[in-house]
Order: C-alpha cells, then sequence, then structure tokens
C-alpha cells in the first residue's frame, strides 16, 4: 500500500464531505459530511506518519484524541441541532436564514 | 491697577456683563431687562464722568496695557485702555448718549415684544463703542470695530420679521464691510511692522518719520477704506439712509455717539499718522467735501424726516472728516461731540412725532397736529438751530471752529463750498423743519392719545438733550486746550468776516425755507423738487444705489451663484457621490450574506484554496 493509494483514498473522501457539507440541506447530513472530511485528515496523518519512515505511533496518538474530539463535538452539534428544531421546527439549511444581511 | 484704570475697566465691563445677563437670563423680564441696562450705563456714565474729571489733562495719557496671548518672536496680543483727553471725552459722550437713548426707549419701544433683547443689544452697543474709544492698540481697535458693527447690523434689523429692516440690516453690515478689507488690511501691515501696534507708540514712530512715506501713504488709504464705510462717506454712504428701518432710538444713537461717529474717532486717535500721509489726507479732504455737497442734495427732496436727519448726518460727517483732514483734531472732535448732542436730540425728537402720527412722512406728520408734543417741538426746533448753525447753540461753534481750520488751511475752493454746505444744511433743516410742523392739520384728527404712556420718559431725555445744545458750545476751549496742540484759537464769540459769512448763510437758508414751506400760504414745494429729472435724482441717491445694484451687487451675484453651483454640484456632488457609492457597494456586497449557511462554506472553501494556491506559489 503506497503512500500516493492513502492520499488518494484521503483526498477522494474529502472530496465526498465537501460536496456532501455543500449539497445537502439537512444539518444532520451537513455533520455526517464533516465527519467524512475529519476522518479523511486522521487518514492522512496515519498515513504520513506510518509511511514515511517516522514514528507511526505518534500518528496514532494523534488520530484516537482526535476520534475522541470529533465525538464530543458530534454530541455537542447534534443536541444544538435538536435546540434548532426546538425553535424553528426545521433543521433544513434553506429555511434557517434569518441570519441573512 | 490704578483708580483711573479701574474706572477704565469698570466702565467697559459694566455694560457687557448687563448685555450678557440680559440676553442669556432676562429674555422674558423687560422690565428688569431695562433696568439692567439703564443701571449699567449709569455706572459706566459715572466711570467715564470720573476719567474725564481726572484723566483728561492737556499733553497726558496714561496706558495701560496687559499682554493677554504671548506669541513668541512678536508682541504678542495685548489687551489695554489708553486714557487721554480724547479717549475720556469719547467715552463720555458714548455713556451719555446711549443712557438718554435707553430712557427714551422705555417710552418709544414700550410693549415691543423683543423689548428685553432690544436692551441687551443696546448695551452690547454699548460695550463695543466703549471698547473701541479706550482700546490701547489696533488689534484690540480692530476687534471692538467690528463688534460696533455687529451691533448695528442686529439693532437696524431689530424688526427682522419685515424685509425691509432686514434688507436694510444686511446693506448695512456688507457696505461698512467693504471698507473693512482696508481697514483690516492696514492694521495688519501695522502689526507686522509694529509688534502689537499700541497707538501711542505708533503715532510716535510716524511723527518721528520711522515708516518710509510710501509705507505711511498706503497705511493711511487702507485704514481710511474703513473710516469711509464706517463714518458713511464717499461712495460707501448709501446705506446709512436705508438703516433708517431701524427703530428711531436706534438711529439717534447710531447716528450720533457710535457707529459713524466710530469711523471719524479713529482718524482723530490716529492723527498723527493720517497727517504724516498729507496726500491722503487733501483725497480725504475732497472726498469729504463732495460727500457733505452730495447729501446735502439728497436731503434737500428726501419726504421722510428720518432719512432728511440720515443725509444730514452724512454731511455733518464730512465736516468733521474736513477738519481732520485739514489737520485739527480740535475741531473735528469738538464738531463731533456737539454733533453727537443735537443729532440724538433730532432724532429722539423725531421719534416723539414718528411715535404720535405713526407716520414717518413729514406731511403727514403736520397733518396730525405735532405740535401738540411740547418736548417734540422744542427737540426738534433746538436741534434743527443747533445743526444750522444758528449762533447761541452748540452746531454754530464748532461748525465755526471746522470752517475756520478750513480757512486757515484748506485753501479758498474748500472754504468756499464748504460754506455753501453750510448754507444748504441751514435751508433743508428747515425745510424739515416747516414741513413738519407747519402743516394744515387735517379736521378729522382727534387727540385722543395726546399724552401717550412713556411719553415721560420720551420727553426727559429730549429736553436734557434740549439744553445741551445751549451747552456744549461753549466747551470749544476746553478741546482746544486739550486737543489743539499749539493751535490758534480765538475766543467763541470772536466775529470776523467768516462767522458773519457762516450766520449770513445760514439766515438765506432758513429764509429760503421759510418762504417756500413756511410762510403762510407757501407752496411747500422747494426749488429742487419743480425740476422733476433733479428731483428724481436727488431723492435715488444720485442713482448710486443703481449704479451699483447694476456693477458690484450684480457682478457679486454672479460670483455667489456660480460658487453656489460649485458647492451644490461639485462639493455636495463628490460628498453625495462617495456616500451613494458606499451605501450602494454595501449593498451589493451584503447579497453575499444571504442566509444560506452552505454558500458561506462554498465562498470559504474557495477563499482557502485561493490562499493556498497563492502561498505556495502558484500552481504547478
Amino acid at each position: 500500500m503506497s503512500l500516493t493509494t492513502v492520499l488518494g483514498v484521503a483526498t477522494a473522501l474529502f472530496g465526498v464531505g465537501l460536496y456532501g457539507l455543500l449539497q445537502r440541506r439537512s444539518l444532520v447530513a451537513m455533520l455526517i459530511s464533516i465527519e467524512l472530511m475529519l476522518a479523511s485528515i486522521a487518514i492522512n496523518i496515519i498515513g504520513l506518519t506510518a509511511l514515511t519512515g517516522l514514528d507511526a505511533s505518534v500518528g496514532q496518538v494523534v488520530v484516537l484524541v482526535m476520534v475522541g474530539v470529533a465525538a464530543a463535538e458530534t454530541a455537542i452539534a447534534l443536541s444544538l441541532f435538536v435546540a434548532v428544531h426546538r425553535a424553528a421546527h426545521t433543521i433544513d439549511v434553506e429555511q434557517l436564514r434569518e441570519l441573512k444581511g | 491697577m490704578t483708580a483711573p484704570v479701574l474706572a477704565a475697566v469698570v466702565a467697559q465691563a459694566t455694560p457687557l456683563a448687563a448685555c450678557l445677563v440680559i440676553l442669556v437670563t432676562l429674555r422674558r423680564q423687560p422690565a428688569a431687562a431695562a433696568l439692567l441696562a439703564i443701571g449699567s450705563l449709569v455706572v459706566a456714565l459715572a466711570a467715564a464722568a470720573y476719567l474725564v474729571a481726572v484723566v483728561a489733562v492737556p499733553n497726558v495719557h496714561t496706558l495701560a496695557q496687559v499682554v493677554w496671548l504671548p506669541i513668541s518672536g512678536s508682541a504678542g496680543l495685548a489687551f489695554g485702555v489708553l486714557l487721554d483727553p480724547l479717549s475720556t471725552a469719547m467715552a463720555l459722550v458714548v455713556a451719555a448718549v446711549t443712557l438718554a437713548v435707553m430712557v427714551y426707549s422705555l417710552g418709544y419701544m414700550a410693549g415691543d415684544p423683543g423689548f428685553a433683547r432690544y436692551y441687551g443689544f443696546l448695551a452690547l452697543f454699548a460695550w463695543a463703542m466703549l471698547g473701541l474709544v479706550l482700546a490701547s492698540n489696533l488689534l484690540q481697535t480692530l476687534v471692538f470695530w467690528e463688534l460696533v458693527g455687529l451691533a448695528s447690523f442686529l439693532l437696524i434689523g431689530f424688526w427682522f420679521e419685515r424685509p425691509e429692516p432686514a434688507a436694510a440690516a444686511r446693506k448695512a453690515f456688507v457696505m461698512t464691510r467693504i471698507g473693512d478689507v482696508g481697514f483690516l488690511f492696514g492694521v495688519l501691515l501695522l502689526i507686522r511692522t509694529m509688534g502689537n501696534a499700541t497707538i501711542p507708540n505708533l503715532l510716535a514712530a510716524a511723527e518721528g518719520g520711522a515708516f518710509s512715506p510710501r509705507f505711511t501713504a498706503l497705511v493711511a488709504a487702507l485704514l481710511l477704506m474703513g473710516v469711509i464705510g464706517k463714518s458713511a462717506q464717499g461712495p460707501l454712504f448709501t446705506w446709512l439712509p436705508d438703516a433708517m428701518e431701524g427703530p428711531t432710538p436706534v438711529s439717534a444713537l447710531l447716528h450720533s455717539a457710535t457707529m459713524v461717529a466710530a469711523g471719524v474717532y479713529l482718524v482723530a486717535r490716529l492723527h498723527g499718522l493720517f497727517a504724516a500721509a498729507p496726500d491722503v489726507m487733501r483725497v480725504l479732504l475732497w472726498l469729504a467735501l463732495a460727500t457733505a455737497l452730495a447729501s446735502a442734495t439728497m436731503a434737500m427732496v428726501a419726504a421722510d424726516i428720518k432719512r432728511v436727519l440720515a443725509y444730514s448726518t452724512i454731511s455733518q460727517l464730512a465736516y468733521m472728516l474736513m477738519a481732520l483732514a485739514a489737520g485739527s483734531v480740535a475741531a473735528g472732535f469738538f464738531h463731533l461731540v456737539t454733533h453727537a448732542g443735537f443729532k440724538a436730540l433730532l432724532f429722539l425728537s423725531s421719534g416723539i412725532f414718528i411715535h404720535h402720527a405713526h407716520s414717518n412722512e413729514m406731511k403727514v406728520i403736520a397733518t396730525r397736529n405735532p405740535r401738540s408734543q411740547r418736548a417734540g417741538v422744542i427737540g426738534l426746533v433746538s436741534g434743527s438751530l443747533a445743526l444750522a448753525g444758528v449762533i447761541p447753540f452748540s452746531g454754530y461753534f464748532s461748525k465755526e471752529a471746522v470752517l475756520a481750520t478750513l480757512g486757515a488751511r484748506a485753501g479758498t475752493a474748500a472754504l468756499v463750498l464748504a460754506y455753501a454746505g453750510a448754507g444748504l444744511t441751514a435751508y433743508y433743516t428747515f425745510r424739515m423743519v416747516f414741513l413738519t410742523l407747519r402743516g394744515a392739520r387735517a379736521p378729522d384728527v382727534t387727540d385722543a392719545h395726546a399724552r401717550a404712556p412713556g411719553a415721560t420718559a420720551m420727553a426727559a431725555p429730549v429736553l436734557v438733550l434740549s439744553a445741551l445744545t445751549l451747552l456744549l458750545g461753549w466747551l470749544g476751549g476746553w478741546f482746544a486746550a486739550r486737543l489743539g496742540a499749539g493751535e490758534a484759537t480765538h475766543g467763541p464769540l470772536a466775529f470776523g468776516a467768516g462767522p458773519l459769512a457762516a450766520l449770513t448763510l445760514a439766515a438765506l437758508g432758513i429764509g429760503l425755507a421759510w418762504v417756500e414751506y413756511g410762510a403762510r400760504g407757501a407752496a411747500r414745494v422747494g426749488f429742487v423738487e419743480r425740476v422733476p429729472a433733479l428731483r428724481d435724482f436727488f431723492a435715488n441717491n444720485w442713482y448710486l444705489d443703481r449704479l451699483y445694484a447694476a456693477t458690484v451687487v450684480r457682478a457679486g451675484a454672479a460670483l455667489a451663484r456660480a460658487a453656489r453651483w460649485h458647492d451644490q454640484t461639485v462639493l455636495d456632488g463628490a460628498t453625495d457621490g462617495f456616500a451613494a457609492g458606499t451605501v450602494g457597494g454595501g449593498r451589493i456586497l451584503a447579497r453575499l450574506q444571504n442566509g444560506y449557511v452552505q454558500v458561506y462554506v462554498a465562498i470559504a472553501v474557495s477563499l482557502l484554496v485561493a490562499l493556498a494556491v497563492w502561498l505556495s506559489g502558484g500552481l504547478p
């Protein structure tokens, strides 16, 4: 498994996440897309530490911390979505546009 | 601070304090305002009288000056008082006339909605004029000179709700301003040369020959421009007849001791400097002569009693300036003092008739039983006798001093013209008297309010000033001893060819007026008025106003229109355009913030990509 393959997979995953973030209108789907982009970064870190002769465990530690942080962030985001839904009865971002200029 | 200096400061400070208190807190309490203003002038008058008693001795002057704003490398701005016979006597005249006018106004202005404001302005006027009179240096003179102009603007336009007084006030302000431009430059030139231009130092330098003749002539000519504007001479006098739109007591003040006297006083004050420029003085002499004769012709056809008096003021100011130009401060200033007394008297007594008849037209006043106003009749007749130069009245003595000066120093041609002017003065003065007092009474007029409220307040100053016309004339020796500087003087009753000629001319003028206007069955039409072209020419100020309207005013209006176009189109356009551009730009940029979160994300990502590309040095 070459570094190119790993970076290609990560880039593809980031592109999918970015596309989802821009395309999907549901806040939950957008959160999932952000998680995909985060995952692609994690893959990048793993690949760049393990396959370029550095100490692989450093990357693994960083990625594990990232996964934990991502889980906490998701929990906070989901609770915010619940609050938004209670207030506006929707989580469609096209309808949540009170903050326009 | 010595006692005289303190008195001088008090004389200036009390009217100022009264003015401020009235204008700030007493606008709705007319009685308190009038009382305060009159009280302040009583204090000022007492201080001025004390100054005259203490300081006005020959060949002494006191100078007290503090540097108010030091400027490194120059003399700084100083304020102070200069006390000598000239300034203290003038201060006394100013305070006395202002006080008389204030007392008179209690009756004349009673019930006016702006009563308190009127007294505030009068106090302002008194303060400005006293400050001008007592100023110790030219910068201070300039400051108070402009304040005098401001105060007269406010008072001429006192009834600013009506268009004519507002226009008259504007005209007075703008026309005097034209002269003041020259005055400002003259003062600035002297300040550049002399530091703060303290008056005694300035005169010593001018008399000692410290200035080159060209510089002296230039400065004298520039200062004279201001004098001509202020004292309504030469080409700049047409504002004064229009200034009659103000209340009559204001005219009395304006024409006797304050506004127009300021120019004459300045020439007397700086006489050493002016005397060092003989060419300029010769020009002034002939200009004043021309003004005296021209304004006399205008007075011969005027129908409005106040306009007759206004033209007579112009011609009497010209006599003062002639005496000063011919080199006699004593004669010029003596005439200023006597004129202040009888001209204030004439205006105040004409005000009684105007108040009674509700008209300025002499022929209208004549139909409303003017002779029921005893004080007015006494005042008008004694003032007119003084103005015409009839012997025991003050005007005779001072005009005689002026004419004697002209005879001794100005040459025959000027003297003859001045005598002619004196004759005309007697003629138009008594034309006014006969037109006002000797008309047929209209049958339907009743004397319901023959004794109007406030009549006492109006009569008292008139009677006091009437008495003064008999007394002031004997002060000629006093002035000559203090201001004459070695002039040959003769007693007040010395009769030679000159006084006899003057008296004959006065008698002839009065006689002609009697034949044409006064005698029973007279046509009441003057010899000038029989020629319509001449009458219109004189009655319209020699068409000078029309000339100015066609030239200067039109050019000024065109310039103003161009400036307005520039302001509204170029300057406002640039500002408005900039503001509109900002608003429009904001509108366009606000489209970006449309509330769609995903658009924000797209923009952020694209900018990040662009930043990355830029930081990495372009695409590989």
